[in-house]
């Protein structure tokens, strides 16, 4: 019916190039598609999980201390740096030089980092340790046919 | 940002082939690191002060810098890319924005949302800006900004920069204030206007102006096209094999004709150049360079290649030459729209023009090199030394930070 259908590169300034589909439509002598005044641009995953692509990164978390959060190991998380962590919010974070994923739970006085696996007991951060939240942690990816059952 | 434990640590950074240091951390400048040493000359001092060294990693600071600049970019109307890691922003439109308030958020923003810490100079002229910059960065560590707002201001930071580290003020320029009398960019102010242009030409001149607060110095929003392009680079190892440096310049050349197609030049002329390392004077010393012209203007890269092939074979001598560098250029930009008719021209252009359209639009979607001349083959046998490379951390799946949870 389409007489062509192409790919165009966008220059779009987002993580990596988008494809962009769209009809390269030479009219035909006969027949218009009643598709026409509907086509839609196909789903493009990059809009849609990425909203801040200049602060948005991706890492690959190996460890089973957040499963009950739905982060099973090697799955991997899109951080965003712009967002502002919230008590209850998934982070990445530095401790004490180290990275590790938790829940983020402060009130005024203190701060914790919650694992989110029984296995695991929560941390307290003290004042005389060097803490810092790199990013919030917006989707996480993961395979379900490569993930183990757990359970 | 991607090593935490780096934090505090003297760390440097190596430029191409693993030469020089082109980067040290507050640490490593303590322990007297001097900007520009050879890796070589210094390796004692790293291993005993653990130093941590690093390869350039152009790939994740060419993907960080974007990040920067496009976020730069969300504040003002105009910017004008200065390097990989400067930028002007044109602020003269903000008529009803506090700028001081303005460079604190810009800095925030930065580092909150790319990790990268920046320091903001804000001033009448971009020479004002750039020793504004310096100014922050030295006296205002904690704030990072520094707005010279009034005359007051803008003399405070006159006086505390030397010429020598005026922007536009080179090492000799700066010899030949010092040697009148001239220490401070404040005495460079009060310098008469027929002096500099004198002995500083329309050059110093200009600078001068923007020293005294007058804008002099034009913006480029969109980097302009370039009127010779040039790629070449210093080997991993010296070599006096012709096939290695067959594939050298076929790369090298390969470079060129994209970036012409890129900016939709064609050439008139290549020059091809092959040079033995000057420093080891005990081998024997061999420069020499050929400039070809071409029959019909192209930015073909099969054409290109050949041209600079058939250079190379005139200049290559053997077999007593290590060759360490080798570099193509190509002269005599043109607009590809002007169109270059030649009797003789057996080629097909249109067609083959198609063939580089097809290849570029592959290689962007599939990977640099993807689609290359056979010449051009896989082995990068010339490629620059790197043994200290950190991941590409932001452009490269396989590399991206593995955290344990």
């Amino acid at each position: 019916m389409f007489s062509k259908i192409e790919c165009m590169l966008s220059k779009n300034p987002s993580l990596s190039e988008v494809l962009i589909p769209y009809i390269h439509w030479k009219v035909p002598a006969g027949f218009p598609s009643p598709a026409n005044d509907y086509l839609e641009e196909r789903i493009d995953l990059n809009k849609v999980f990425i909203k801040h692509p200049l602060s948005t990164f991706i890492i690959e978390c190996e460890g089973d201390s957040m499963v009950d959060a739905f982060i099973p190991p090697r799955s991997k998380l899109l951080i965003d740096r712009s967002l502002t962590a919230k008590s209850g919010d998934v982070v990445l974070a530095i401790l004490n030089g180290e990275f590790t994923v938790k829940y983020l739970k402060k009130n005024d006085f203190k701060c914790w980092l919650l694992p989110a696996n029984k296995k695991y007991q929560p941390i307290e951060v003290k004042p005389e340790m060097e803490f810092q939240v790199w990013g919030v942690v917006i989707y996480v990816m993961t395979n379900p046919n490569e993930t183990k059952c757990l359970l | 940002m991607f090593q935490p434990k780096l934090h505090g640590q003297a760390v440097v950074v190596l430029s191409n082939n693993d030469g020089c240091v082109i980067a040290r951390s507050n640490e490593a400048k303590d322990l007297g690191i001097v900007m520009g040493t050879p890796a070589h000359m210094i390796q004692d001092i790293f291993l005993k002060n653990k130093v941590h060294v690093f390869s350039s990693n152009y790939t994740l600071y060419g993907d960080l810098s974007d990040r920067v600049m496009k976020t730069l970019a969300s504040f003002v109307p105009k910017l004008e890319l200065y390097s990989i890691d400067e930028a002007f922003l044109d602020m003269s439109e903000l008529v009803y924005t506090d700028l001081h308030v303005l460079g604190s958020t810009i800095r925030n923003t930065v580092v909150h949302n790319t990790g990268i810490p920046v320091s903001v100079g804000i001033a009448p002229t971009k020479t004002l800006a750039k020793m504004a910059n310096r100014y922050a960065k030295k006296k205002f560590k904690e704030t990072g900004v520094f707005y010279a707002a009034n005359q007051r201001l803008i003399d405070e930071m006159l006086e505390f920069t030397m010429v020598e580290d005026v922007w536009g003020i080179g090492s000799q320029y700066a010899l030949l204030l010092q040697k009148n009398g001239f220490k401070t960019a404040m005495d460079v102010t009060k310098i008469p206007a027929d002096w500099m242009r004198t002995n500083m030409s329309v050059v110093g001149l200009r600078m001068w102006n923007e020293l005294r607060g007058v804008p002099s110095m034009e913006w480029e929003y969109e980097p302009k096209a370039k009127k010779n392009i040039c790629t070449s680079r210093s080997f991993g190892k010296m070599t006096n094999n012709y096939a290695v440096l067959q594939e050298a310049v076929s790369n090298y050349a390969a470079i060129c004709a994209l970036k012409l197609r890129n900016q939709k030049s064609v050439c008139k002329a290549i020059n091809i150049f092959i040079a033995t390392n000057p420093h080891k004077t005990e081998l024997k010393q061999y420069q020499h360079s050929i400039t070809i012209e071409c029959e019909v203007a192209t930015n073909l890269t099969g054409e290109i290649i050949a041209y600079a092939l058939k250079g190379l074979e005139i200049i290559f001598r053997e077999p007593d030459y290590l060759y360490m560098k080798c570099g193509v250029m190509v002269l005599g930009l043109t607009p590809e729209s002007v169109g270059q008719i030649n009797m003789f021209d057996t080629k097909d252009r249109k067609k083959e023009t198609n063939v580089m359209l097809a290849m570029d639009k592959l290689n962007r979607m599939m990977g640099k090199d993807t689609v290359r001349m056979a010449v051009q083959r896989y082995e990068k046998r010339y490629k620059l030394r790197a043994e200290h490379l950190s991941q590409k951390y932001t452009t490269n799946i396989n590399e991206i930070l593995k955290v344990k949870i």
